[in-house]
Formats: C-alpha cells, structure tokens, sequence
C-alpha cells in the first residue's frame, strides 16, 4: 500500500509526507502531487500521474498492492480527475480516490498500511477521519 | 480478563507517534485490545478510535485483552507505552485480577 498527497501547496504536501512518515515509519511509502510544476500554488494533472505511477511502482520491496489518493481542495479533484484519465485501466483499478480530509486522512491511513492493510481497509481508516474527535473532553 | 491500569505522564498526552506505535503493536497480536478512559473505549487496533479518545496528561487509562496472546500482548504494550505512560496498580496485583487464558 502507497500513498499520495495532492495538495495546492508544495510545502504543505512535503511538510505531510514528513509528518506521515514520522508517525506511521518509514516503510509506507507517500508520493507528493504539491504546488505547479513551476513552483506556484496549484495542482498539475502531469505531476499527479506522475505521483500515482511513482507510489504504483512501490518500493524496495516491490510494487504496491493499492495506492490511496489523498487531495486537499477544490480544483485538486479536477487536475485528479484528468490524471486518472491518463492511467491504463490496470493502474486505474489499483487506485481509489479518499474523501478524507488530507492531514487527518493521511495520518490514519498510512498508519493503517503499515500494519501490511489492504487498499480497501485502508480506505476505511482514512474515512474515520472525518468522524474522529480532535479536542480532549474535559 | 487481562487488565492493566496505566496513567498518562507524557505531558503532551498521548499524541500521534506514541498512539500510532500502539496501534501498531497491539495489531501484532490476535487478542481483541481495548483501551479504556472513563466511560469511553477504543479498539485498541484502530488509530482513529485511540486518538478519538484524546487522552490528556494525567488520565488513567485502563488497556484489557481477551484472546490466546492477551497476556503477551499487555505485557509488549505497557513496555512500549513506557515512556508516555506508568503504571498505577503494582504489576503483581493487576495480574491476579486477570484471568488467565484458557
């Protein structure tokens, strides 16, 4: 299981794959779509299927089973949705696309895919982050 | 049912990393892990359920397991819990209190 980050930003998509990678170990491996290929704030169809193919292939250990997308806002989804058209069906169908929110989602997911999770538990775990309470109860 | 009773001494409660390497421990065993603070509880393999409990410096948290590995699985996670949280029973009495695997 790899993961991928499709954020506006690429400081904030880089600053997460740190975070991600801190928290959940180095051995999930988190591909980053962030900012335009010229550096700006923007997303890039070209660079996401770039960042899918580069989570497919996997790491030392071979290719990945499945590849979680996880994308921040608004027109991320559309840049996402060509870059998805660019795929062959066979990488489509190792894909699915989070509704998660990105930082909470990317956390429990690559938390769940270092337990050796499929694409589709994985999905789960990313989804509770919608649901799950941030602030302590006094 | 195996039981420990732990109280939170990380003073920035049990954030992120120590929650996630719990996650991952106690999903190395086949025992069903449960969490416990008040009258809230968390499956102890699910990182969405042990952060939801937003456990504070200073709870008490109480961890059971029920399986063939409960013993062996409390035993790993207090030793990986160790630097976040402490004991509050003596171990010798807790361990009386549990039942032992069948």
């Amino acid at each position: 299981m790899s993961l991928v980050l499709i954020s506006h930003s690429r400081l904030l998509g880089e600053g997460l794959r740190d975070m991600v990678s801190q928290v959940a170990g180095p051995e999930v491996q988190v591909a980053v779509a962030a900012g335009t290929e010229d550096g700006r704030l923007g997303t890039s169809a070209p660079l996401i299927v770039g960042a899918i193919r580069t989570a497919l292939a996997g790491g030392p250990a071979g290719a990945a089973d499945g590849v979680l997308v996880l994308l921040d806002l608004g027109s991320a989804a559309l840049s996402l949705e060509i870059a998805l058209e660019d795929l062959t069906q066979l990488e489509r169908s190792r894909v699915r696309v989070s509704e998660a929110p990105l930082v909470e989602g990317a956390v429990l997911a690559a938390v769940q895919a270092s337990l050796g999770a499929t694409l589709e538990a994985t999905y789960e775990a990313a989804a509770d982050a919608a649901t799950m309470s941030k602030l302590p109860r006094a | 049912m195996p039981e420990i009773h732990l109280l939170v001494i990380d003073p920035t409660g049990l954030h992120a990393r120590p929650a996630a390497k719990f996650v991952q421990l106690a999903s190395r065993f086949a025992s069903r892990i449960v969490i416990r603070h008040a009258d809230r509880e968390a499956d102890a393999k699910s990182l969405s359920g042990v952060l939801g409990l937003t456990l504070r410096p200073s709870t008490e948290i109480t961890v059971s397991a029920e399986g063939p590995d409960a013993l062996a699985a409390l035993e790993a996670l207090k030793e990986e819990l160790t630097p976040y949280v402490t004991p509050l029973i003596p171990e010798s009495v807790q361990l009386v209190k549990g039942e032992l695997p069948a």
